[in-house]
């Protein structure tokens, strides 16, 4: 029953165009090996993260409006490239290196609203002590790694990770990476691929392209619009899969990362998507994009899109979608809850973990 | 890559060059060569701290430097375009003048050996620093168009091992999106001091990186100088007329060391250099001169003579010249007199 949905799902959820063509393999590769096909769990399970990155990604815009948090970054338009690629991750042995805009990619792979919420009220139970910008989430536990908001930052890092996967002979293991498309400007991003590529290292490079960066759109960010068209020159191979539809980027980012564990080298993995709402709640996107144009993309809104066809194919009925998204939301007013009641930080820990004491090294 | 080039050719395809410029192309080579060697003697002699060989690049620099337009073009090069600086312009006597770091040196004998600048000849400063000067070469395009100066382009070179610095990236990049009048030209020697090709990139063509920036990306033989020359003439034209940017890569061979504080043989054979000796530029293209009658034995012989004798000309003159005074140490490095370039 399963398979079926994949493949139906690929030409149909979102409608969008996605020039060349979704799934191109440029230029072609022998070794891969097709994802397994998602259980009907497995398609219910990426629905909750999409609609739960939806509500949280929602009450942080909330929280910031009646002053309660100072920040929060936006990820809508970004759940299904998110849903899928945390779906293709292997949790207890793969690496995350994300941005800053991965809410439903760390709640996909283990990352608790709760953890979340810690994060945006910057409470000191949180992972870095509230120390770090709301949506910088990071945990050892499910093996992700710090977020920078310094563009491209993470690269270098995450390229060290599978560097040092492929010296210790840890077969089986591989990095995921996550990056906007802005982020492919940067130095530091060219120097990585290549890096990888001539180690042949075991990582996926996946662009989540939203057209934007900041105010700047993709006519100003590169000469041409296809970001994967850049892994031919670094010799590895390059997709590009349409980000609105959460079964096609699980397929494309479980391949290239199966590839990626049993030695196949780099991939560079383009998921086309979109930023429905400003940069960050410090941001207002009024001044430089039209309302028409975010209106055209809501059309391809991969969450309402990907409800219906699973009620469509029989997954859920109406009754238990909405029983799905009442479940979510409590659990999203819990976590708040429960968060903006935890203590802040004492001031006299201001300096630990900043000098020589007991941190553990990262494995 | 194979190595054709027009030797051997029933009739000689000149792509448009005159038979004086195919002398000119060749008489550069052999002065390039003679440079290069005179600042390896210096230096084991104790005369130059340091020189840079740029031994088996004659080819694609005689020929870029053709193809640029003097008075006109902007040449942005990097450490080992001796034989692009002597064919857009610069002397002998201005070369030597650089290796020994005398006072009457463009850089009043504070740059590195090898790193010359000309404001007349349109040659920017040289950067030590591997990549530093492609943004800079992209701000100069940049210029070009902001100010609608039509005709212009920039002509930027780098060996195989800048295509790994960031800063080639967002060059590449910026220069795509701005459509900007700018030819990139990697002479692709195969090796980056020590770093072999294929420890410098996943695959071993670096044009095939021109379609991820949307740009034309070409490749070619840089032994080969008048395929050179066609090469970059089609893509300055192309810059020069609005048509944006283009990257090259023109292949060709470090013979020697990457310079005189550099030992090859502690990381590559001798094998390997002697294979790549049977290509070497200089004397193919002097065969390409005798054999399509554009020069007889006789006058070939006398303009090495010629050369050689300039060389050392040269050489005497920029020795005898004196060091900068120590007083001026400061000078240039604070505000003063000095005329933005334009």
């Amino acid at each position: 029953m399963a398979r079926p949905i994949c493949r139906a799902a690929r030409t149909s959820l979102s409608g969008r165009r996605i020039p060349p063509r979704p799934g191109t393999i440029t230029p072609p590769v022998t070794s891969t090996t097709k994802a397994p096909a998602l259980t009907d769990e497995q398609l219910v399970a990426m629905l909750r993260v999409m609609i739960a990155q939806r509500t949280l990604e929602n009450r942080g815009f909330a929280l910031n409006r009646q002053g309660k948090i100072p920040f929060a970054s936006a990820s809508e338009g970004h759940e299904a490239v998110q849903a899928g690629a945390a779906m293709a991750f292997k949790r207890g042995s793969d690496i995350l290196c994300p941005y800053y805009r991965d809410l439903g990619l760390a709640l996909g792979v283990g990352l608790t609203p709760y953890e979340v919420m810690l994060s945006l009220f910057a409470r000191a139970a949180d992972h870095s002590a509230g120390r770090q910008f709301p949506h910088h989430y990071a945990s050892k536990k499910l093996g992700i790694h710090t977020i920078s908001s310094i563009i491209a930052a993470q690269l270098p890092h995450a390229v060290g990770a599978a560097y040092a996967i492929k010296i210790r002979k840890q077969t089986g293991r591989a990095v995921l990476a996550t990056f906007g498309d802005g982020c492919t400007s940067e130095g530091e991003w060219h120097e990585s691929l290549n890096f990888a590529a001539v180690h042949q290292l075991p990582i996926v490079f996946l662009c989540e392209n939203n057209e934007w960066a900041i105010s700047t759109p993709l006519s100003k960010q590169m000469g041409q619009p296809d970001v994967a068209k850049r892994a031919a020159g670094y010799g590895i191979p390059g997709v590009i899969v349409d980000g609105m539809d959460p079964i096609a980027c699980y397929e494309a980012v479980a391949e290239a990362l199966e590839r990626a564990r049993t030695g196949g080298g780099p991939t560079l993995v383009e998921g086309k998507c979109y930023r429905f709402l400003s940069h960050t709640t410090d941001d207002d996107d009024r001044t430089y994009r039209s309302r028409e144009e975010v209106e055209a993309h809501r059309s391809s809104d991969p969450v309402p899109c990907f409800e219906r066809l699973l009620v469509e194919r029989g997954l859920l009925t109406e009754a238990s979608l909405d029983a799905l998204k009442q479940s979510v939301l409590k659990e999203a007013n819990e976590a708040t809850d429960a968060a903006e009641a935890m203590p802040y930080a004492d001031p006299a820990t201001l300096t630990d973990n900043v000098y020589a004491g007991g941190h553990e090294p990262w494995r | 890559m194979a190595k054709t080039d027009t030797q051997g050719s029933a009739a000689l395809d000149k792509r448009g060059l005159t038979d004086d410029q195919l002398r000119a192309m060749f008489r550069n080579m052999l002065q390039q060569r003679q440079l290069d060697n005179r600042g390896f003697q210096l230096n084991r002699q104790g005369k130059v701290p340091f020189a840079l060989g740029s031994e088996g690049h004659e080819a694609i620099q005689a020929g870029a430097a053709m193809a640029f337009e003097r008075g006109k073009d902007i040449l942005a090069p990097y450490y080992r375009d001796l034989g692009l600086s002597l064919g857009v312009g610069l002397t002998p006597y201005e070369i030597l003048l650089s290796l020994f770091a005398r006072a009457a040196d463009h850089n009043g004998g504070r740059q590195f050996p090898n790193h010359y600048s000309s404001k007349k000849a349109g040659v920017m400063s040289f950067s030590s620093i591997l990549a530093a000067h492609i943004p800079h070469a992209v701000g100069a395009a940049h210029a070009i168009k902001m100010r609608k100066e039509a005709g212009r382009a920039v002509l930027v070179t780098c060996g195989d091992g800048t295509t790994s610095e960031g800063e080639w990236h967002e060059s590449m990049n910026f220069a795509s999106i701005h459509k900007l009048p700018i030819v990139m030209l990697v002479e692709n020697n195969e090796w980056a001091i020590s770093t072999p090709l294929h420890l410098q990139m996943g695959q071993p063509e670096i044009w095939k990186r021109a379609e991820g920036y949307g740009m034309p990306g070409r490749r070619f033989n840089g032994f080969d100088p008048i395929e050179t020359y066609a090469n970059v003439k089609e893509a300055l034209d192309r810059a020069r007329s609005g048509g944006g940017p283009t990257l090259l890569e023109g292949t060709c061979y470090r013979f020697l060391a990457h310079s005189t504080d550099d030992n090859d043989m502690t990381y590559r054979t001798r094998e390997e250099v002697v294979e790549h000796r049977k290509d070497d530029p200089v004397p193919r293209f002097e065969r390409v001169i005798i054999d399509n009658g554009l020069m007889t034995i006789a006058e070939v012989d006398a303009m090495k003579k010629e050369i050689l004798k300039e060389t050392n000309e040269a050489t005497d003159r920029a020795e005898a010249m004196p060091y900068p005074e120590a007083a001026d140490l400061y000078k240039h490095v604070y505000e003063g007199a000095w005329q933005p370039w334009q």
